[in-house]
């Protein structure tokens, strides 16, 4: 318990010593560390604005594992995808997708990651690679900034060379409050100085102690289209059997 | 055997009094717009469709059913000596070509309705049931129970009357039992498997032993084709993973006959997305029951392609794919099927959802090959318009 105590002390000093600034790495692994919670369960409404003004609405649940390294969606609404199941293990380099109309299980490529989420403007990877900011990209800290009043720590994500990630490089702006990512700017895979698409992050609740987005909105800067997800419903570190998190578990 | 039926039925019978308070009901409707240009003429039909799901889980018991509900229009009878090559249409006595009439009839049919008992280690199947078997896109070489529609592979397929086991061992080992009854244990399907995933990829090895019906089209057993029972027992696999960033896919059977020559089928395909979202799939089969020849198909090898009771007139196929979306909603493709003979069938597809719960489907067929080949232009150039509205 001592040693525990200490390991977290340690952790918290070297991000916020007086006078020691905390590196982009160490910001980066905090930011890891906070949307990657041991297990996840939530109820999701994402709701897609298409370029012609059109919505369409989603509800979903999703349960995530071993700190977002195995994760499965259920869709429950519309009618159309109903009992529609995703399932992603290892950061999402394996994905299978259930269609309960052919009871047919694929699996997927990597290269379905790309696609996006039921028309979505968020992929496969923007939902299923958890650990992909401290595995894929390199970090580094560049000016503060402030964003709404709210003082932020700024990093600039780029893409490690050999990994197959989608984007070239990210802007990160982190609330230094509570390390919640309230802007992400997602740049070109071969373009890098063009931007695809931001993540907007708002309406932070301390939910079992965890500082948690309760609304994410996805800006497709090419499309011009937007899509807005919002958590119903969140519990975090609770007992979720691996079963669910295989094809059996898919399919039920 | 009766008793197993009764007991399947009165296991339906007490999970649907057990889940009526709780049951899940929804469905679509579907109305389709088929047209073809056959020797000048446009020749239509119309069919409408309302498929009611039921489900309800209770505990460790799931339950779920489909009702069907067809009404077919317009032309519904088609000859089908009007499609076929001169020289297999020779084969026909004149006074007989009524016999060789597809007829679209209404139905009503209860198409699955089965309960799942989900314990710890094990699944219990018992009813109605889809069986969906393979990794292939177009072809399923392992898959003896249904058969999929060149132009429109990823419609749902029928259920079969089965009890199914599944025993998960891992998180990436699953085993499968089925045992699918017809008039007697020698004729009744049986099927085994076990997967398994190592590394990117995973694998199905299965057998089956089912037992299967052919008709002779030239011969006659009072007002119907002449039957040919066969046994028929395979042993395939499959594997599906990524090889590059590139999605694999292989399956194979080899089938031993009881009465009829071996034959073997195979398919291997590949598929893509590009990061400018465009989805690219191409598959290869091969299928040894088939021609090389398209001067070598007889009627028997039509009647029997078309009557879906072997998968190809010709051995070798190749099935292609682009699809891209044009707009958030909507996506528009292009298929193209080739058979060994030269012959080619293009179907453009656009696909959308043009509102909520709401999909509209519209693909044309263009046969391209020439006469007496599997894809040839008497089977008539046309397409289909189709709607489906969820609720």
């Amino acid at each position: 318990m001592e040693r525990k105590f200490f390991l977290l002390l340690l952790i918290a000093l070297t991000v916020s010593l007086p006078g020691q600034s905390p590196t982009g790495s160490q910001i980066i692994e905090k930011v890891d560390h906070l949307l990657n919670p041991k297990t996840c369960w939530a109820k999701s409404k994402m709701t897609i604005q298409t370029s012609s003004g059109n919505e369409r609405t989603f509800i979903y649940e999703s349960w995530s594992k071993n700190h977002g390294e195995k994760n499965l969606i259920r869709y429950l609404e519309p009618i159309r995808v109903k009992h529609q199941a995703t399932l992603m293990l290892n950061y999402a380099d394996d994905i299978w997708m259930y269609f309960p109309r052919t009871r047919r299980v694929r699996k997927l490529a990597t290269h379905a990651k790309k696609q996006k989420m039921e028309g979505s403007d968020f992929s496969y990877e923007d939902m299923g690679a958890g650990n992909s900011f401290v595995e894929d990209y390199t970090s580094k800290r560049i000016e503060d900034q402030t964003i709404d009043g709210e003082s932020c720590f700024v990093i600039e994500l780029q893409r490690k060379p050999d990994t197959d990630i989608s984007y070239s490089r990210l802007k990160m702006f982190i609330l230094k409050e509570n390390f919640v990512p309230v802007r992400v700017e997602y740049y070109n895979e071969n373009h890098p100085d063009q931007l695809l698409k931001i993540l907007i992050q708002s309406d932070i609740l301390n939910i079992q102690d965890i500082p948690t987005a309760m609304k994410m909105t996805m800006i497709n800067e090419i499309d011009n289209t937007e899509t807005k997800m919002e958590f119903t419903e969140v519990q975090y570190n609770i007992e979720i059997n691996d079963a669910l998190f295989t094809e059996r578990g898919l399919k039920q | 055997m009766k008793k197993v039926g009764l007991w399947i039925q009165t296991s339906l019978l007490w999970t649907t009094s057990l889940f009526s308070q709780s049951l899940d009901l929804f469905g679509y409707f579907e109305s389709q717009f088929m047209a073809a240009l056959v020797n000048s003429e446009i020749l239509q039909m119309q069919s409408n469709k309302i498929r009611l799901n039921f489900e309800s889980d209770y505990n460790l018991v799931h339950f779920g059913a489909n009702i069907n509900a067809l009404t077919y229009h317009g032309k519904t009878d088609w000859a089908i000596p009007d499609y076929l090559p001169e020289n297999v249409v020779e084969e026909i006595p004149v006074a007989l070509h009524s016999y060789y009439t597809i007829t679209f009839q209404d139905e009503w049919i209860l198409d699955n309705a089965y309960i799942r008992l989900a314990f710890d280690k094990w699944d219990l199947t018992l009813g109605k049931q889809q069986i969906s078997l393979g990794s292939g896109y177009a072809w399923n070489p392992t898959d003896l129970f249904n058969q999929k529609d060149l132009f429109d592979p990823t419609y749902e397929q029928s259920g079969h009357n089965a009890v199914r086991f599944d025993i998960p061992f891992a998180s990436r080992v699953n085993c499968m039992f089925l045992y699918e009854p017809d008039d007697d244990w020698s004729r009744s399907s049986k099927l085994v498997s076990i997967k398994t995933g190592l590394g990117r990829f995973d694998y199905t090895l299965m057998a089956i032993e089912k037992g299967w019906t052919i008709h002779d089209y030239t011969a006659f057993s009072g007002f119907d084709f002449q039957k040919i029972l066969d046994t028929r027992r395979m042993l395939g696999g499959s594997l599906v993973g990524e090889l590059f960033r590139w999605g694999v896919w292989l399956e194979g059977g080899y089938n031993r006959m009881k009465n009829s020559d071996n034959f073997y089928e195979i398919t291997a395909g590949m598929n893509y997305t590009f990061d400018f979202q465009t989805y690219f799939i191409i598959e290869y089969y091969h299928n040894s029951m088939g021609q090389t020849r398209k001067i070598d198909y007889t009627l028997n090898d039509w009647m029997r392609y078309l009557a879906s009771e072997q998968k190809a007139l010709n051995r070798d196929q190749l099935y292609l794919l682009i699809q891209h979306p044009i707009s958030d909603l909507t996506d528009l493709g292009i298929s193209a099927v080739g058979a060994g003979d030269g012959s080619i069938a293009l179907v453009p597809t656009l696909h959308s959802t043009p509102f909520e719960n709401g999909e509209l489907l519209a693909y044309a067929n263009l046969y391209l090959g020439p006469e007496n080949a599997m894809f040839n232009r008497n089977l008539g150039n046309g397409g289909l318009i189709r709607l489906r509205v969820y609720f």
